[in-house]
């Protein structure tokens, strides 16, 4: 079989992947030693208490941080370790969801959502999308016209523009009252299609329907 | 792929349009200075249109005087009427009228011709009489054009020169009859009463006016130029309008240094200060690029906006600046120098050549600090700030 048929078993593998760094006289282990696999669809919760080192294990998984030790691997390539040389494996395959939405001001929900799509159905494939996330009504509006639903829901919007392989959402929820979170948690999973979605949060309750969750104590990941 | 449908709403148009009085300081500043650049090098060619104006007459006439002769004698005046391109001449006396510029002085030329030649040499020059009479033989009735004459703060019966006030650059004395208008700047009094031997005016060099036939004026003065003495010397000193602009041309030949010097330092403080300006914004606009960075924008990318955006902004304060400053030329030359008969083109290619140095400049060195910035900058740090 060529490589070009070729099906990679896993969207996201991290092998060994470590995070260490120095806060002032301070040696921080962020990140010990994690490895794990997502598979296509597969929606893995990641739980654990403030300064665990979730956000830290969800930006190395993304590519955002160069780790210490250890590697990634999206869709069966290496994932490069400087955040510069995978920026654009990164835009292409993977849809980030942040505690704040991180709109750009000046553009609309439309235009945000728009700034990482590259090919030309992008446009047209938004539309819909904005309509399945109740947002068509709002893709003109400006972010400062939006309630932090409605914000959050636009960067849903963005995350999922670009048909990820991979979403990573770091504590989606964590600005917005239970209802909204929940609304929002559902969305996410509703409108996935084929992508592996990885959230870390806080609070188990946002991972409802999650195939697993695993719990980050120290850097150190365990199971359930 | 197109990139296009990934950069338009972060292109610098969108950007600059949606953020105006973000960027406000900065076009103000690049528009303000432009504006002074311009007000400041424009009216730098003033004296050059003026005196080029006062001795447009050239272009139709060509002035000998003997060089090495104290008189036009008769192998002089052999040569001369041996020109093959040459209509006709005249005999003529030429004083200078001084006309006061906003810094220094322009000087327009006072011709003494025999009265009969008056209305040729007008014509050849492309002047009319416009107001008053044309001066009567044997007098010192003068003609002056009007610019002249308001740049003096003459008027008809005004009588003018060194007999009347000593500090008046014009020789003997004449008294304004008529106004000439035209593109020639110029005045015209009678030769005879000039060449009376007990005038002062008799001592004055013998001038020819050399009137060329048509389309025959650069052999004409080819030939006056060429022309030689039997000893071998040049016969004549010729004034044409290719020495007139030869001369107004070295009198401005270290302009370009002054402006050039003028223009470094202004832009070189503008440009820092747009640079600072610029990082201000930049940290206002930590989490837009952040989340740029962190959702896959590369950073040469990123660069590549923030020095189109910069660009953009300095362009626009510059063209802003250009329009600003033609208009307070405009006032200026209508209420400052017009009134004093003083020329200026408002359409200058300095002025624009040396401002685009502004813009350029703050380009640049705006772009290198924003890169510079950019480069330091984690984008994790700011997200992570943002959502402790």
């Amino acid at each position: 079989m060529s490589a070009a048929l070729q099906v990679p078993a896993a969207v996201l593998e991290a092998r060994g992947l470590s995070l260490a760094y120095s806060d002032g006289a301070r040696h921080v282990e962020a990140v010990r030693d994690v490895s794990l696999e997502v598979q296509r669809g597969e929606f893995l919760g990641i739980v654990g208490p403030s300064g665990s080192g979730k956000s830290s294990l969800l930006f190395l998984l993304g590519g955002l941080r160069r780790p210490s030790a250890g590697g990634v691997r999206l869709l069966g390539q290496a994932l490069s370790s400087s955040p510069e040389t995978n920026a654009d494996q990164r835009r292409r395959h993977v849809g980030f969801v942040f505690q704040e939405p991180f709109l750009v001001p000046y553009l609309s929900v439309r235009e945000n959502a728009l700034t990482h799509v590259e090919d030309s159905d992008g446009p047209a494939r938004l539309e819909s999308l904005a309509e399945a996330i109740g947002m068509q009504d709002l893709l003109d509006e400006r972010p400062h016209r939006l309630s932090g639903g409605q914000r959050q829901r636009a960067g849903l919007l963005r995350a999922l523009a670009n048909t990820p392989d991979l979403v990573l959402a770091d504590e989606p929820t964590a600005f917005l009252d239970q209802s909204s979170g929940h609304a929002v948690m559902d969305l996410l999973r509703a409108h996935l299609g084929r992508a592996a979605l990885v959230v870390v949060t806080h609070d188990r309750a946002m991972l409802a329907g999650a195939s697993r969750v695993l719990t980050l104590t120290d850097g150190t990941l365990t199971a359930g | 792929m197109s990139q296009g449908v990934a950069l338009a709403p972060l292109s610098a148009r969108v950007y600059l349009a949606r953020n105006l009085r973000r960027v406000a300081p900065v076009l103000g500043i690049q528009a303000l200075v432009t504006c002074l650049l311009v007000t400041a090098i424009t009216p730098t060619n003033a004296f050059e249109a003026t005196t080029q104006a006062y001795t447009a007459a050239m272009e139709a006439i060509t002035i000998v005087t003997p060089r090495e002769r104290p008189i036009l004698d008769r192998t002089l005046t052999g040569l001369l009427d041996a020109n093959p391109s040459q209509e006709r001449r005249q005999s003529a006396k030429m004083f200078w009228i001084r006309t006061p510029m906003i810094v220094g002085e322009a000087w327009a030329p006072l011709l003494l011709l025999d009265v009969s030649e008056h209305a040729g040499l007008l014509e050849r020059v492309g002047c009319r009489l416009v107001e008053g009479r044309m001066p009567e033989p044997g007098s010192a009735d003068a003609v002056v054009h009007e610019a002249v004459l308001k740049a003096r703060g003459w008027a008809l019966g005004t009588v003018f020169g060194e007999e009347v006030d000593r500090l008046d650059g014009t020789p003997g004395r004449f008294e304004v009859v008529g106004v000439l208008a035209g593109p020639a700047r110029l005045a015209l009094g009678d030769l005879s009463r000039a060449s009376q031997p007990d005038s002062i005016y008799a001592r004055q060099l013998p001038f020819e006016v050399v009137y060329a036939s048509p389309g025959r004026k650069a052999a004409s003065d080819a030939y006056l130029e060429a022309a030689k003495l039997p000893s071998g010397g040049a016969a004549f000193r010729v004034v044409n309008d290719e020495l007139v602009r030869a001369r107004i041309h070295k009198s401005f030949v270290n302009l370009p240094l002054v402006l050039t010097f003028i223009t470094a330092a202004v832009a070189i403080v503008v440009a820092l200060v747009t640079a600072l300006l610029d990082l201000l914004l930049f940290h206002a606009r930590l989490d837009e690029l952040a989340l740029l960075l962190a959702v896959g924008h590369p950073r040469r990318r990123l660069v590549r906006k923030l020095a189109a955006e910069s660009a953009l902004v300095a362009l626009l304060g510059w063209a802003a600046g250009l329009a600003l400053g033609l208009v307070v030329v405009s006032i200026y030359r209508a209420l400052v120098l017009e009134p004093k008969g003083i020329l200026m083109h408002l359409l200058d290619a300095r002025p624009l050549l040396f401002s685009l140095a502004v813009p350029v400049l703050s380009t640049l060195v705006g772009s290198i600090a924003l890169r510079v910035k950019l480069a330091r900058m984690d984008p994790v740090a700011v997200i992570q700030r943002r959502g402790a």
